[in-house]
C-alpha cells in the first residue's frame, strides 16, 4: 500500500469532523507521513535533535483581527499624540489637526475595542478581563490602556465636539483638565508600545529575540501611519500646508528611524529570524514595508521637507499617494510580524537550541 | 497539614504526576482513560507514521500523548532503544500561561496545580504562545483554552487522576510531590547501577531555571530534546522590563519630535 495516499485520506477526517482546522490541519498531510517514512528507514540512530521534528510550542490562533487591531490601534494611539501636541504647541493653523485627530483616535479606539473582541473565543465574556489586573500580563495591561485611551479619547472627542457647536454641552466637561490630559497621554503611549511588548514576552522565538525592537518598531509604524492618516484628513477637510509640512516632517523621521531598527532587528534575531526576515515572507516585509511603506513615502516627501520655502498649498495627490503607501506598509508589517509567529512556533529547531 | 482556605477548601500537600519513561510500555491507556473521564473527543483516526505515535502532539483535547522514540542502530543493533514517553502539562511553579492570563481564569489551585477555568477564560489565546512547553490550546468549539486539570475533579473526591490510575506499569504515579521527588531519585539511582542511562527533567535541573521545579516532572533515559522536551523552557514574563523600556522610550522620543517639530515651525513664523 501506498503510505502517502492511505494515510492521506484518513488525515482529513479529523479535521472535518470536528472543526478543529487550526489544531489537525497539515499535522498529518501525505507528505509529511513519506517524509517521515523515509526518515525512520532503520538508519535513525541515538542523537535524534527533535521528537519527528513536531513543533514543540504551539502558535496563537490571531489572524487578520490581530492584525488589523495592532494597526488601527497604533494609527490611533498616534492621532491622539498629534491632536494633543498640536494643541498644546502648535499655531492656530493646525486647528483642523487638532480636530481630526481627536474624532479619529475616538474612531481608531472603537474600532480596536471591537476587533479585539472579535477575536476573543467568547466574545460575551470580554468583561472578564476587567475583573482583574495583573502588571505580569502585556494583554490585561492593554486592555487597561485601551479602556483609558478610548475614554479620554472619548473626552477629548467631546470637547472637541462642543467647541465646534456639534453639541450644546460637553457631558464630560466637569472631569478636571490636567489628570485627563495626562491619563490620554500616558494611554497613548502604552497604546502604541504594548502590542509590541505582547508579542515580544511570549516563548515564541522570533518574537522574544526581537524584544528589543519590536516595541519601537511597533511605536515607530504606528506614528507614521498616524502622520499618513492625518495628513489625507488635512488634504481633504482644507487644512494649511504648514500643518501637513510638519505631519510629513514627523513622518519622514519616524519611517526611518523604523527601517533603522527593522535591519537592527534581522541581525539581532540570527537563525530564529528566519521565520520573519527569510523566505517569501522576508521578501514581502521588504517589498511592502522597507520598499514601498519607508523608501517610497520617504523620497516623495523629503524635497518638500528640506525646502526652506514656506508652503503655500498642500500637495493633495502626493499626500494621498505616501499616506497609501505607508498604510500598506504599517499593515504589512503587523501581518508579516504576527504570522511569523506562526512559522516560528512550528519550527522546533528555533527552540530547542536557541533559547534565552 | 492543612491550613483552611475560604468556601471550606483545605490546602494540602503539592499533588503531581512522576512520569517513567523507562517504565512505559505505549499502551496508551492513559490517553484513552484521560480522554473518557474528560469527556473530550477523538483526534480521529489517522497514522503518523512516526513509530506509534498517532496523537502527535498534546492539545486541547488531548491531555497526555505517547511519544514514541524509535533509535535503531544498523551497526549494533543490540543497541537499538524503543523508548515511550506519556507527555503532560508539567504544571510549572512559574507557569507562563498563569502569569498571561488577563481574566484570571487560569489559578493555581489548593493541590498546587495549573487549573483553567472554563467558565471564566474567554478565550483571547495569550496563554498559548506563553507557554513554555506549547501545552495549553484554545479549543475551536469551546472557545477556551483547554489543558490537563490534573483530574482537579477526582482529586476533590480523592481520586487518583485518570491517566495514573489506568497505567498497568505505574509509568504514571500520582501523590505528593515531595515524596515522589524521592521516589524518583532512588529510580535513577536504581538504574545507573545498572549501567543505564537516567535523568530526571523538572526536579533541579538547568530546566527549572525559568519555570521552577514542575509538578509533572519525568524520569528520561536520553536528552530532553528527544522528547521535544526543551533543555532551557522559557518564562515569558522575564523579556517584559526590556520591552517595554523600549517601547516607552521610543513613544518618548516621538513625543519629543514632534513637540520639537510644531515648535520649531511656531518659531519660524514668529
Amino acid at each position: 500500500m501506498d503510505p502517502s495516499t492511505g494515510s492521506g485520506q484518513a488525515s482529513e477526517k479529523p479535521a472535518q469532523r470536528h472543526g478543529t482546522s487550526y489544531e489537525a490541519a497539515g499535522q498529518f498531510s501525505p507528505d509529511a507521513v513519506a517524509a517521515s517514512m523515509q526518515r525512520n528507514d532503520g538508519g535513525f540512530g541515538r542523537g535524534q535533535d527533535t521528537y519527528y521534528d513536531h513543533p514543540v510550542l504551539r502558535k496563537a490562533h490571531w489572524r487578520w483581527e490581530i492584525v488589523s487591531y495592532f494597526f488601527v490601534g497604533g494609527a490611533a494611539a498616534a492621532s491622539a499624540a498629534l491632536a494633543s501636541i498640536a494643541h498644546l504647541f502648535g499655531d492656530a493653523e493646525d486647528e483642523a489637526l487638532v480636530r481630526n485627530g481627536r474624532y479619529t483616535a475616538l474612531a481608531g479606539a472603537a474600532l480596536s475595542s471591537a476587533l479585539l473582541i472579535k477575536d476573543l473565543g467568547r466574545p460575551e465574556r470580554f468583561l472578564n478581563m476587567l475583573r482583574i489586573f495583573k502588571l505580569k500580563s502585556p494583554m490585561s495591561v492593554g486592555v487597561y490602556a485601551l479602556v483609558t485611551f478610548a475614554t479620554t479619547s472619548g473626552f477629548a472627542a467631546m470637547e472637541q465636539a462642543r467647541a465646534d457647536g456639534v453639541i450644546s454641552f460637553d457631558p464630560f466637561g466637569w472631569v478636571p483638565k490636567r489628570p485627563r490630559v495626562a491619563a490620554h497621554a500616558v494611554s497613548s503611549a502604552f497604546m502604541a508600545c504594548y502590542t509590541g511588548v505582547l508579542l515580544s514576552a511570549t516563548a515564541i522565538p522570533v518574537w522574544y529575540r526581537g524584544r528589543r525592537h519590536i516595541p519601537a518598531i511597533f511605536v515607530l509604524s504606528g506614528a507614521s501611519t498616524g502622520c499618513a492618516v492625518q495628513n489625507v484628513l488635512i488634504g481633504l477637510s482644507g487644512g494649511s500646508a504648514r500643518t501637513s509640512k510638519k505631519l510629513e516632517t514627523i513622518e519622514v523621521l519616524a519611517s526611518l528611524a523604523e527601517a533603522a531598527l527593522l535591519l537592527d532587528y534581522e541581525r539581532a534575531a540570527g537563525d530564529p529570524g528566519k521565520a520573519l526576515f527569510g523566505g517569501a515572507r522576508g521578501r514581502k516585509l521588504k517589498t511592502y514595508t522597507l520598499g514601498l511603506g519607508i523608501a517610497v513615502p520617504a523620497l516623495l516627501s523629503l524635497p518638500s521637507v528640506l525646502s526652506k520655502r514656506r508652503p503655500e498649498k498642500p500637495h493633495r495627490l502626493r499626500t494621498l499617494i505616501t499616506a497609501a503607501c505607508a498604510l500598506v506598509g504599517g499593515y504589512v508589517l503587523r501581518e508579516c510580524v504576527v504570522y511569523a509567529g506562526r512559522d516560528s512556533a512550528d519550527d522546533p529547531r528555533a527552540y530547542l537550541r536557541h533559547p534565552e | 497539614m492543612s491550613e483552611r482556605l475560604q468556601d471550606g477548601v483545605s490546602a494540602g500537600p503539592e499533588m503531581g504526576f512522576f512520569t517513567d519513561v523507562t517504565l512505559c510500555i505505549g499502551c496508551k491507556a492513559c490517553e484513552v482513560a484521560c480522554k473518557q473521564w474528560n469527556q473530550l473527543p477523538s483526534d480521529g483516526f489517522a497514522l503518523s507514521g512516526d513509530s506509534y505515535d498517532n496523537t502527535g502532539r498534546l492539545s486541547s483535547t488531548t491531555w497526555r500523548h505517547v511519544a514514541f522514540v524509535e533509535q535503531m542502530d544498523r551497526e549494533t543493533p543490540e543497541a537499538s532503544r524503543w523508548m515511550m514517553m506519556s507527555d503532560v502539562c508539567k504544571h510549572c511553579t512559574n507557569a507562563g500561561c498563569f502569569e498571561a492570563c488577563p481574566t484570571g481564569a487560569i489559578v493555581r489551585n489548593e493541590f498546587d496545580d495549573v487549573y483553567v477555568q472554563p467558565d471564566v477564560c474567554n478565550g483571547c489565546g495569550y496563554c498559548v504562545p506563553s507557554c513554555p512547553f506549547g501545552v495549553v490550546a484554545v479549543q475551536q468549539k469551546s472557545g477556551v483554552a483547554q489543558k490537563c486539570t490534573l483530574c482537579y475533579d477526582r482529586q476533590k473526591d480523592g481520586l487518583e487522576p485518570a491517566c495514573a490510575k489506568s497505567c498497568p506499569t505505574d509509568s504514571i504515579q500520582f501523590g505528593p510531590v515531595e515524596e515522589l521527588r524521592a521516589k524518583a531519585k532512588a529510580r535513577v539511582a536504581a538504574l545507573r547501577d545498572q549501567g543505564r542511562e537516567a535523568h530526571l527533567y523538572g526536579v533541579d535541573g538547568e530546566e527549572t531555571r525559568d519555570v521552577g521545579p514542575l509538578n509533572a516532572f519525568f524520569l528520561i533515559p536520553d536528552r530532553p530534546e528527544v522528547f521535544n522536551l526543551p533543555p532551557k523552557p522559557v518564562l515569558p514574563s522575564k523579556f517584559q522590563p526590556e520591552a517595554y523600556a523600549v517601547g516607552l522610550l521610543a513613544a518618548m522620543t516621538m513625543a519629543v519630535v514632534g513637540i520639537s517639530v510644531f515648535r520649531g515651525f511656531r518659531e519660524e513664523s514668529a
